[in-house]
C-alpha cells in the first residue's frame, strides 16, 4: 500500500523540481471547476498510446505524457523514458516505479487536500471528505503518558452506575440517570466540548458538574457514586427545591434543565428566555416548539403562535370540559368523553380543538370583536428528545391526589399525527408531503422516537419513592433505585406506572 | 473489429462529453453517496483490511489490493444502485446532442 518509508526518489524530485507540475496538473486535470477546464479535460484526458479516456490514467510528473496503468502503457514510457514518477489522475496519488508502489508524499497530500476543498467548496458539495483522525505528536505523548484503555464492548456495564440517596434524594437520583443516558447529552460531555462561561467562580458552574458527574458514570467504577456536590450545586441554583423533604422529580428536572441553559449561557449578559436564540447543548437536545392556533368562531379566521417547548406535562384524568359540566349541571350527562388509558390518547387529548368558551373570548382582528372560539396545540419543530410527563399528581386546595391508573406507553412512538403539517387546522396548504418522502425506498419519516428512560413513582403521595429504567445500547433495560442497579426486561418497563417518559428520535442507520 | 473500435469510439465520446457537462462528476457523487448508505464501502474497506493482513503491512501494494478486491467488491455492488446509476447515465447520454470535433485530432 502506501509505504510509509519516505520515497527517495519523490524527494529528488521535489529538491529538483519542486510542487509546481503537481500543483498544475492537479488542478487543471483533477479538481477542474470551470467550464472552460472540464472541456480541457474532456479532450486531453486520454491515454497518449491506446488513443482512449481510460480508468486509472495516469501524468508523468516529467513531462507530458498521459498513460493508462491497466495496460502499463504508462510503465512503458517510464521505462523508455527513465521517468520514474507519474501521478494518478483519479485522486492524485503518486506512483514510483523504482519503488513499485504509490507513495505517501506530505507536501503533495497538502496540495491535493486543498484543491480538492476548493473544488468542492465551488462546486457547493455539501458534505467534505472526511479525512481519518492522525494523531499529532502532542496527542501522541498524551496517549503514551495515559497508557490505561477501557474497552467497550456490546455488553459492557461502562457507564451504569448507582446513586447513593443523600436522605429522600431518590427524585434527584432518578433525573440523574435518565441525563447521563441521554445519548447526545452523553456524546457531549464525553467529546468535552462545555467550555466554563463563569468567570468568577468556576465551582459554581452547574454544567462543569454534570461533565464531571459523566466522568463519574463512564469511569468504569461500580460502586455507587454520592453525588453531593450536585445536590449542594442545584440547592443554591434552585432554591425552591432545597431542603431534605421529598420533592417532585419533574420539577427536578425542569429546574435542572433550566440552570443548565442558563450556565451555559454564562452569567454575564442578559437573561435571554426565548430559546430561539440560544444555540446551547440544552437547547439542542430538549426544545421543540408548539403550534398554537386560535379559530375565531364567527370569521373562521386562524391567528397562529409559535412558542418554544421543553417537555410536555399531559392531564390525565376526566378533562376539564367534563370536570365544567359535571359541576355545573346536576343533571347526568352523557358523556362519551373517557379518560386517556394510553400516551396516544393524552397526545390526542393535547392536540386536541379546545373549545375556550363563552367566558373567555378571544379578541378577533378581522372581526375586530370578542368571540368565542377554539384553540388548538401541535407540534411545529420536534426535539431530538421528548420528555413526556403524565400529570398524575393533583394539588388543588381542595385534595392532594394521586392518580394511580395505568397509562401504556410504546417503545417506538410516531409524532407524525401530532404536528402541525399534519393536523392542518384550515392552512390549505397541504404540505403532508414531506410526511411520506422516500429516498432509496425507505421511508423518510423524521418523527420516530425510540423510548430510552422511565421514571416511576411508587406510593401515595405523602410517601413515596422515585426509581428509573434507562436503557442502554440498544435494547438492555436497567432499573436504577438508588444505588441499585438491576438488568430489567423490556416488558418490566412497558408494564411500570410511568410518571415521566423520555424518548428520543431514532437515527436510521444501515445494518 | 471495425465494430469494436466504433464502440469503443463512441463510449470515449458518450464519456467526454459528460466530463464536459459536468454530468460524470454529478454521477460519480451520487455513486459515491449510494455506496456509502447501502454499507458497500464500509464492507470494501474490511476486505481490504482482511487482504493487507493476509498478505502482510511490508509486502502489500496498492496494485495487488486492488487485484484481489476489485472482483468482488464489483459483483457486490447492489442492483438498485447499478439500475439508478444505469437510468441516470442513460438519460445523459440521450440527452447529448453529437459532436462532430473528433477529440483524437488534438495532435
Amino acid at each position: 500500500m502506501m509505504s510509509s518509508r519516505i520515497c527517495e526518489h519523490l524527494e529528488t524530485f521535489k529538491a529538483n523540481y519542486g510542487l509546481n507540475s503537481y500543483q498544475i496538473i492537479y488542478k487543471q486535470f483533477i479538481s477542474v471547476t470551470t467550464q472552460e477546464s472540464r472541456k480541457r479535460k474532456a479532450r486531453n484526458c486520454i491515454c497518449f498510446t491506446c488513443r482512449l479516456p481510460v480508468l486509472r490514467l495516469h501524468s508523468c510528473l516529467y513531462c507530458v505524457f498521459f498513460g493508462c496503468f491497466t495496460e502499463h502503457h504508462i510503465h512503458e514510457h517510464s521505462k523508455t523514458q527513465k521517468h520514474n514518477l507519474a501521478m494518478d489522475l483519479s485522486y492524485g496519488m503518486v506512483y514510483c516505479f523504482s519503488c513499485e508502489d504509490y507513495m505517501h508524499d506530505k507536501d503533495l497530500e497538502t496540495i491535493a487536500k486543498k484543491q480538492k476543498r476548493r473544488a468542492d467548496k465551488v462546486r457547493g458539495v455539501r458534505c467534505t471528505q472526511y479525512y481519518r483522525w492522525e494523531p499529532t505528536s502532542q496527542e501522541l505523548q498524551v496517549l503514551k503518558d495515559n497508557p490505561q484503555r477501557k474497552r467497550i464492548s456490546e455488553n459492557s456495564h461502562i457507564g451504569l452506575r448507582g446513586l447513593i440517596n443523600l436522605g429522600n434524594t431518590c427524585f434527584m437520583n432518578c433525573i440523574v440517570q435518565a441525563l447521563t443516558h441521554t445519548p447526545l447529552l452523553r456524546d457531549y460531555f464525553l467529546a468535552d466540548r462545555h467550555v466554563c462561561q463563569f468567570e468568577a467562580d468556576p465551582s459554581m458552574c452547574l454544567v462543569c458538574e454534570m461533565a464531571r458527574l459523566f466522568q463519574e458514570f463512564y469511569s468504569g467504577k461500580s460502586s455507587p457514586h454520592t453525588p453531593f456536590k450536585l445536590l449542594h450545586l442545584v440547592w443554591t441554583h434552585a432554591r425552591h427545591l432545597a431542603g431534605y423533604e421529598q420533592q417532585d422529580a419533574h420539577e427536578f428536572f425542569i429546574a435542572t434543565l433550566d440552570v443548565l441553559h442558563r450556565h451555559c449561557r454564562g452569567t454575564n449578559g442578559p437573561t435571554n428566555n426565548s430559546p430561539h436564540h440560544c444555540n446551547c447543548i440544552i437547547d439542542q437536545i430538549f426544545t421543540g416548539s408548539l403550534q398554537s392556533d386560535v379559530v375565531c368562531q364567527s370569521c373562521k379566521g386562524v391567528s397562529s403562535v409559535e412558542d418554544p417547548i421543553w417537555d410536555f406535562s399531559l392531564d390525565l384524568g376526566p378533562s376539564l370540559h367534563m370536570r365544567q359540566q359535571r359541576a355545573s349541571s346536576s343533571t347526568q350527562t352523557i358523556c362519551d368523553e373517557s379518560e386517556p388509558k394510553s400516551l396516544i390518547d393524552c397526545l390526542e387529548r393535547f392536540t386536541r380543538p379546545e373549545h375556550l368558551g363563552s367566558s373567555a373570548k378571544i379578541k378577533c382582528s378581522s372581526c375586530q370583536s370578542y368571540q368565542e372560539s377554539t384553540k388548538q396545540l401541535s407540534l411545529k419543530k420536534l426535539p431530538v428528545v421528548a420528555s413526556f410527563h403524565l400529570k398524575r399528581f393533583e394539588h388543588s386546595s381542595r385534595f392532594h391526589k394521586k392518580i394511580s391508573s395505568f397509562i401504556s406507553f410504546p417503545q417506538y412512538l410516531d409524532m407524525t399525527p401530532f404536528m402541525a403539517s399534519k393536523i392542518g387546522c384550515k392552512s390549505g396548504s397541504n404540505d403532508s408531503s414531506n410526511v411520506n418522502s422516500y429516498t432509496n425506498g425507505v421511508a423518510n419519516n423524521d418523527n420516530k422516537y425510540c423510548l430510552f428512560a422511565v421514571v416511576n413513582h411508587s406510593g401515595t403521595i405523602e410517601t413515596g419513592h422515585y426509581t428509573a429504567f434507562i436503557r442502554q445500547h440498544r435494547d438492555q433495560w436497567f432499573k436504577c433505585d438508588d444505588h441499585l442497579i438491576m438488568r430489567a426486561s423490556v416488558q418490566e418497563v412497558l408494564d411500570s406506572e410511568g410518571y415521566l417518559l423520555f424518548y428520543h428520535k431514532q437515527i436510521l442507520e444501515y445494518e | 473489429m471495425a465494430d469494436m473500435d466504433r464502440n469503443r469510439r463512441m463510449v470515449a465520446i458518450a464519456k467526454q462529453n459528460l466530463i464536459e457537462s459536468g454530468e460524470r462528476e454529478q454521477l460519480i457523487q451520487l455513486l459515491r453517496t449510494r455506496l456509502l448508505e447501502c454499507g458497500w464501502r464500509d464492507q470494501v474497506v474490511m476486505q481490504c483490511k482482511d487482504v493487507v493482513r493476509d498478505v502482510g503491512v511490508e509486502n502489500i501494494t496498492l496494485d495487488k489490493l486492488i487485484a484481489e478486491v476489485t472482483p468482488k467488491a464489483r459483483q457486490s455492488v447492489p442492483d438498485s444502485v447499478k439500475r439508478e446509476l444505469l437510468q441516470k447515465i442513460k438519460t445523459s447520454v440521450s440527452n447529448q446532442s453529437s459532436f462532430s470535433t473528433s477529440p483524437f485530432n488534438h495532435n
